[in-house]
């Protein structure tokens, strides 16, 4: 790669940003380069080659670049949530989490432009790491666990992800990252597509994306909503369009995440299901493939993003001023964080697709391809699923948050800083905007658009399923009352079932290890005692007086290493990362 | 000042109820002048009102069978998972 196009791949700036980020905070720099970095990235993006960054590295062909429409879309919302997410962090004067932030943005943006198999595995692979970090600077003992849970889970996805691809180059000769025709594909292909629905919760692999997001630190959640399952979608919708699998899991999904998120207490939860939910749209119009459903996958892609964010900032705006994210413990602060409950309602509103929203310009999309594809079953779990979602985010969340109680739940709350309510109204307008004026969005989609979502029909269908289902809030709200409880997911195999395995070593296997010493120590011990006598003498006399010497030298350097070695996984998977970086920069220089 | 505004709205939700019933009666009436060719999607789209009682029963059947799943075997302790964990006993 030449010196020219390495600066021109917008993820560099983020990288470079992320390592200067201790530098740039000491010079008072650190906030408003959060802003900048992100704001540059969306101006270059708009410059880009279609194809550059093609590097020759050990008999590999890597190509770093590749923009065509889909990629420009997802890299339009990319750069913009960035920015997004930047002002609504700034209050936090940690660096910390700024740098594992801003690495995860900028390796999200590495797998959209990745136009191979490896190239994207490396930044895939770092989307995981760094954002790991994000859970853990929440600094609880639960989401350490939940981090070190996420980890695993991602680390498995990532060998599968591996597993396949090399099982294609095997079978194609290249790794290439075309789409693939469903007729075609082999069992490596559906690893590599195991690999992405991981990443994109899919249920049954979806369980740690609930566990995993509400125990992030309030920004880490923020920017967590946004990455990695939209580049689950952007890879599914580029490799695996057409694929009759994704129609049923994304159809599944849809239903799947609203009933949890009925059921749920957590407030952070309940937005994490319907995560799950939503990219059900995505992944089932993915899988219907046809141009108006693809158009529907990016452009939900899209506006999701951005109400979802802006759900994640309100609550976790509350989360931030009452330590509290459990509508159980919860309710009446609708005269102390007024701002925060009116934009947070923006997204609730956005999210369940009210006309003069983006969900309503976007999910209609979907609904629509569904129907018009003739799927009449899959439409009707969709629209199913929209009534859900109207119910838990729309009116559930906002409702045990701010009112149900006449008094505040929580003493002494103030409205949320500046720079939270500024990074959330901006998510605000852009999703009132998209509404009123679609085609904004609908002129960026890969395809030409020749969809209509304000017709009378529509219209009246939407109004008529958000208002009777409010009516149906509105008679059940005792029995939807929050439970200060837990819900058990698929997690529990991986969380529960390590107990028997647990209770075998603490048993059994610890009994053999007990007796296997006592063995030891009666029979072992003896013939030990006798063969280390006879030993001493040729040690006093011969090695000693060689090895003294050198003893002398490892303990210094022992104490030297030691410093480094201080046994925290954090640090170790930190150092890793960084070294990457600095392999893969000097590589790409030279 | 907005608080205040949410506070005054809440002291007259009795008629804000009312007010969202002639809404939904609104709904109701305006399907009767939409507009059918070109959505022959499935039966569902000729009916006048349908996506009414979509809507509704949708939302009562879903918050009664999530709610009854719950209660029946999904809900646990908030300490389900750390029982066991927290004083390094395993069970």
């Amino acid at each position: 790669m030449t010196q020219v196009s390495f600066f021109s791949h917008p993820a560099v700036i983020f990288f470079i940003a992320a390592l200067l980020m201790p530098w740039l905070k000491k010079n008072n720099f650190m906030k408003p380069a959060l802003v900048l970095v992100p704001l540059i990235a969306m101006f270059q993006i708009n410059f880009l080659p279609s194809d550059f960054g093609n590097v020759s590295y050990l008999g590999f062909d890597l190509i770093f670049g590749r923009l065509d429409k889909l990629s420009y879309v997802f890299l339009h919302v990319f750069t913009l949530m960035a920015l997004i997410a930047g002002i609504y962090s700034s209050y936090k004067d940690e660096w910390e989490q700024h740098t594992a932030a801003l690495l995860y943005a900028g390796s999200s943006l590495g797998v959209v432009l990745a136009g191979d198999y490896l190239t994207l595995f490396i930044f895939w692979e770092l989307m995981a790491f760094s954002s790991v970090f994000l859970i853990w600077y929440r600094k609880k003992r639960l989401s350490h666990k939940a981090g070190l849970r996420y980890l695993i889970v991602h680390a498995t996805g990532g060998l599968i992800l591996l597993a396949g691809i090399l099982i294609r180059h095997s079978e194609v000769g290249n790794f290439l990252f075309t789409p693939i025709a469903p007729q075609t594909a082999t069992f490596g292909d559906y690893l590599i597509m195991i690999g992405f629905m991981l990443n994109a919760a899919v249920p049954p692999i979806h369980a740690w994306l609930p566990d995993a997001y509400p125990e992030a630190s309030v920004i880490g959640a923020v920017y967590m909503c946004a990455y990695t399952t939209k580049t689950a979608v952007y890879v599914l919708a580029r490799g695996f369009a057409g694929f009759e699998a994704l129609v049923v899991f994304g159809a599944v999904m849809t239903l799947y995440g609203v009933f949890y998120a009925v059921i749920e207490n957590d407030a952070r939860r309940i937005l994490a299901y319907h995560i799950v939910s939503q990219v059900g749209y995505m992944v089932c119009a993915v899988g219907i493939g046809t141009t108006l459903a693809i158009n529907g996958a990016c452009a939900h892609a899209y506006a999701h993003i951005l109400y979802k964010a802006l759900l994640f900032m309100g609550v976790g705006s509350v989360l931030e001023m009452t330590g509290k994210s459990k509508l159980s413990e919860l309710g009446g602060l609708y005269s102390k964080m007024p701002i925060s409950l009116i934009l947070t309602v923006i997204g609730g509103i956005a999210i369940s697709g009210f006309p003069l929203t983006s969900g309503f310009i976007s999910k209609s999309m979907i609904i629509s391809a569904a129907g018009e594809d003739h799927r009449i079953f899959i439409m009707l779990m969709l629209l199913l699923a929209s009534v859900g979602t109207f119910l838990s985010v729309g009116i559930k969340l906002p409702y045990f948050i701010w009112f149900n109680k006449t008094k505040p739940a929580v003493k002494n709350v103030r409205e949320a800083p500046s720079p939270m309510i500024g990074g959330m109204s901006i998510a605000a307008f852009f999703c009132i905007m998209m509404g009123f004026y679609p085609d904004y969005l609908y002129n960026m989609l890969p395809y030409e658009v020749l969809y209509e979502p304000y017709t009378m029909y529509h219209l009246s269908e939407t109004l008529q399923l958000i208002g009777f289902t409010g009516l149906g809030f509105y008679l059940m709200r005792y029995k939807l009352a929050p439970e200060d409880k837990i819900n058990l997911d698929l997690d529990w195999f991986y969380r529960k079932s390590a107990n028997p395995v647990k209770n075998f070593c603490a048993g059994p296997l610890s009994k053999l290890n007990d007796i296997t010493g006592e063995v030891y120590k009666t029979l072992g011990m003896r013939l030990t005692m006798l063969f280390a006598k006879k030993m001493s003498w040729f040690d006093w006399n011969g090695i000693d007086y060689v090895i003294d010497g050198s003893a002398k030298q490892t303990m210094s350097l022992g104490d030297k290493v030691r410093m480094f070695t201080t046994g925290k996984i954090q640090q170790y998977i930190g150092a890793a990362v960084v070294l990457l970086f600095v392999i893969l920069i000097v590589v790409t220089l030279i | 000042m907005m608080g205040k505004l949410f506070g005054f709205l809440q002291q007259k939700s009795a008629y804000l109820k009312w007010l969202f019933f002639i809404f939904l009666a609104g709904t109701v009436c305006f399907d009767f002048f939409v507009p059918r060719d070109g959505h022959g999607h499935f039966f569902g789209d000729s009916v006048i009102g349908f996506w009414t009682l979509f809507g509704f029963f949708g939302c009562l059947i879903m918050i009664l069978v999530c709610k009854g799943i719950a209660h029946s075997f999904l809900m646990k302790d908030v300490d389900y998972y750390w029982e066991d964990e927290d004083e390094g006993i395993v069970k």
